[in-house]
């Protein structure tokens, strides 16, 4: 025997039609509006908790991006620096070799000395360069410049390493240590830059041919090799530039694809989305007109 | 040979039956609408016959003549199986909707994935921590970074104050149910006195059709509470058995005994309230976890930041997750010069660590926990509801049905009535006509 469809039957039946289509029509408008198509952990398990892993992932894309800004930018004030600090001893050696000839009297060398301590001060100033407020020359004593302007050349700072985290697990140095290059004066004897800029003034002044001697000979070989030191460092320096530029795209190729990966997992896909909301819309109103004539209609509506 | 009126008798017994067979359509259509109404018929039967004694008929036997037409019942059209079955998946979906509520309340407590949920603010923890490595020297890093960590532990406060409250609202609805004036104890009076009323109409040979539609609405209402067991114990009076315990016996003076305590496994909609208010409920158990969540962020921290602990070393559950550390107390290098950033860095590298996935796992366990419980809510739905579709097949007033009963019935009306005019019409004859030949 067929079911026997009741009047209570069919209002019921109509009724659970219309309250499905409407939480259907409003989940998908829900989505359309926020563009998400997860919006709680239980639209999608697996994938909030893969939206959740991606998002925190983009995130530390995004500091490890700003940790290489930083970095760069240290990096970039300590090679102007020693840009600098190159251009001088070129200027110094100039002087060197004009101060050794013999045809300079004593008076023009006492000048060439007198310009050698400005340049040996302004070697000292390089070194005192500031990134952010702080010393990068210092080691991790950022709050100390390296070299006290006009006093004594020792070196101030400390031997520590500054590091910029640029990718899991992935941390560079920044600061370079500055007292290889330029040491620790005349007092330590330790034939470093301060040290050999202060013998050559000294020598220029001195005046016997000792000196003299010195001047055309250690001071000019003594000075290449910390040109040569100075080099060092600065290519040393470009190589960590290069590596933070290359970390630099690499990040960002990387922040490209989690955030197309994020997209695909979160993000509701609008044209199927706006599709099945006007299928929907279309199915929920088909479901009123016939509920409008089903619930009416009964052989009540044919008998007189 | 019978009286000449008994084709009257006949014809009005055949009047009033079917006028009352038209009293009981004209309920069914006045209940055509009412929730829990069975449709009622009117059975109708041949009268007992009139005796003929011997030699009435042609062949010298006796016969019997038929007197009509009386209702021997009214009957209540109702399949029990049914009823069976209804409150069974009902009692399902007291479970699943009651679970779905509260893990709704859950997943509305992380607010994931967002922008402000915890996995959010956990990603701004350690960028801050980054921001502190790259410039330690800077007290707006620290203070930026104490102020992260207080809006973070503030967070794990709160999602665990919402998981505790979702726990206790549990405890209280069931409290609120089954109270000495919860909804049990009013079903369980009302059940009591309906078993009285229905056992007396029964008792004098009596239908009550409404009143068992009443009681049979009650029990359905109980059956979505905890599981529900009826048996008849005599003239229609039912004892009730009500989450392992029995809620309404006829045999006691009161008719029903409550507050009782309810087994441990109640089913329905009490069962799940007990096991959500549970130590070892959904609530608890994902509180429980974000403690775990709360711990492993504490000790992981705690051990790299080794001056002064950064959180309170006291408080290791989400609860009473504190932030210790001030702008000056905050360390970003294991030395003393300012600018060492080897602790800031290394608490740094913590991003995408235990602690992420610990709270990543949590979250997606609560999104899988409580699709199922929305998917278990909407397969008890629609078993509720193809249930009920077959008992409204079968005990629901169908218009149609009705509106061809009244046709019929008024048809028989008007049959009988025309009976009784062609009787009417004999006895005129025999009364005026008769006896008056050649006047």
């Amino acid at each position: 025997m067929s079911m026997r469809v009741t009047t209570l039957m069919s209002s019921r039946a109509t009724l659970r039609d219309l309250n499905d289509g409407l939480s259907r029509l409003t989940r998908l408008q829900n989505q359309l509006s926020s563009g998400k198509q997860i919006t709680r952990p239980s639209d999608d398990p697996y994938g909030a908790s893969r939206a959740l892993a991606l998002r925190g992932e983009l995130g530390g894309l995004d500091q490890f991006q700003r940790n290489v800004d930083d970095g760069t930018g240290w990096l970039n004030t300590s090679d102007t620096a020693l840009g600098q600090m190159s251009d001088v001893l070129a200027r110094v050696r100039e002087l060197l070799v004009q101060g050794g000839t013999d045809t300079a009297g004593p008076s023009s060398r006492a000048a060439i000395a007198d310009e050698i301590d400005q340049l040996t001060e302004s070697v000292k100033q390089e070194a005192d360069v500031q990134y952010g407020g702080r010393s990068v020359f210092s080691g991790t004593a950022t709050d100390t410049p390296p070299y006290v302007l006009g006093g004594a050349d020792r070196y101030q700072g400390d031997a520590g390493t500054i590091t910029r985290a640029i990718g899991p697990g992935v941390e560079i140095p920044i600061n370079t240590d500055v007292r290889t290059l330029l040491g620790d004066g005349q007092a330590a004897r330790d034939d470093k830059l301060l040290n050999t800029l202060r013998d050559i003034a000294a020598h220029l002044r001195g005046g016997t041919t000792a000196d003299a001697d010195a001047l055309r000979g250690t001071d000019l070989q003594r000075l290449d090799a910390n040109l040569d030191v100075l080099n060092g460092i600065r290519a040393d320096v470009g190589a960590r530039t290069n590596r933070l530029d290359v970390a630099a795209s690499r990040l960002s190729g990387l922040a490209l694809n989690s955030t197309k990966l994020l997209s695909d997992v979160e993000d509701a896909d609008m044209a199927e989305t706006i599709t099945q909301y006007t299928t929907q819309q279309a199915a929920y109103s088909a479901a009123l007109k016939a509920g409008a004539n089903i619930v009416q209609t009964s052989l009540l509506d044919f008998l007189h | 040979m019978t009286s000449a009126f008994f084709g009257l008798q006949t014809s009005l017994r055949g009047l009033l039956t079917q006028q009352q067979a038209i009293d009981v359509t004209g309920h069914n259509i006045a209940n055509a609408n009412t929730q829990g109404y069975s449709r009622q018929e009117a059975v109708l039967e041949p009268t007992r016959p009139y005796i003929l004694p011997a030699n009435s008929v042609n062949n010298g036997s006796g016969a019997q003549l038929g007197s009509g037409v009386d209702i021997a019942a009214i009957r209540r059209v109702r399949d029990q199986f049914l009823d069976l079955q209804y409150r069974a998946q009902q009692m399902s979906l007291g479970d699943a909707s009651a679970r779905t509520t509260s893990l709704d309340k859950v997943e509305g407590a992380f607010a994931e994935p967002t922008d402000d949920g915890l996995a959010a603010q956990l990603s701004r923890f350690w960028d801050a921590w980054s921001d502190v490595a790259n410039a330690p020297e800077n007290a707006g890093a620290r203070s930026a970074l104490v102020t992260t960590a207080q809006t973070l532990t503030a967070s794990f406060r709160t999602i665990s104050a919402q998981l505790t409250t979702v726990a206790q609202q549990a405890q209280d609805e069931y409290a609120a149910i089954t109270g000495a004036s919860g909804d049990v104890a009013n079903m369980a009076s009302e059940l009591a006195g309906l078993n009285r009323a229905i056992g007396d109409a029964v008792f004098r040979g009596m239908q009550p059709n409404d009143l068992m539609d009443r009681r049979d609405q009650i029990i359905d209402r109980l059956s979505q509470l905890a599981q529900v067991s009826v048996t008849d114990t005599g003239n229609s009076r039912l004892r009730i058995d009500f989450g392992g315990v029995t809620l309404v016996d006829p045999s006691t003076p009161a008719g029903f005994t409550w507050p009782q305590t309810l087994s441990r496994t109640p089913g329905g909609k009490l069962g799940a309230l007990a096991d959500l208010a549970a130590a070892t409920g959904p609530a608890l158990t994902y509180r429980t976890q974000l403690d775990a969540v709360a711990a492993d962020l504490v000790r992981s921290v705690n051990a790299l930041h080794t001056s002064t602990p950064f959180f309170d070393t006291a408080g290791t559950t989400a609860a009473t997750i504190t932030v210790l550390a001030t702008t000056a107390t905050v360390q970003t290098g294991s030395g003393r010069a300012s600018g060492e950033n080897d602790v800031a860095q290394a608490i740094a590298r913590l991003r995408s660590g235990t602690t992420d996935q610990m709270y990543q796992a949590l979250v997606a366990r609560i999104g899988t926990e409580a699709r199922a419980a929305v998917r278990g809510e909407s397969t008890a739905q629609s078993l509720v509801d193809s249930i009920e579709d077959r008992r409204q097949s079968v005990a629901g007033v169908s218009l149609d049905e009705e509106m061809t009963n009244l046709i019929r019935f008024q048809r028989g009306y008007q049959a009988s009535a025309r009976t009784m005019t062609t009787m009417d019409e004999m006895l005129e004859t025999l009364i005026t006509r008769t006896g008056r030949v050649g006047l």
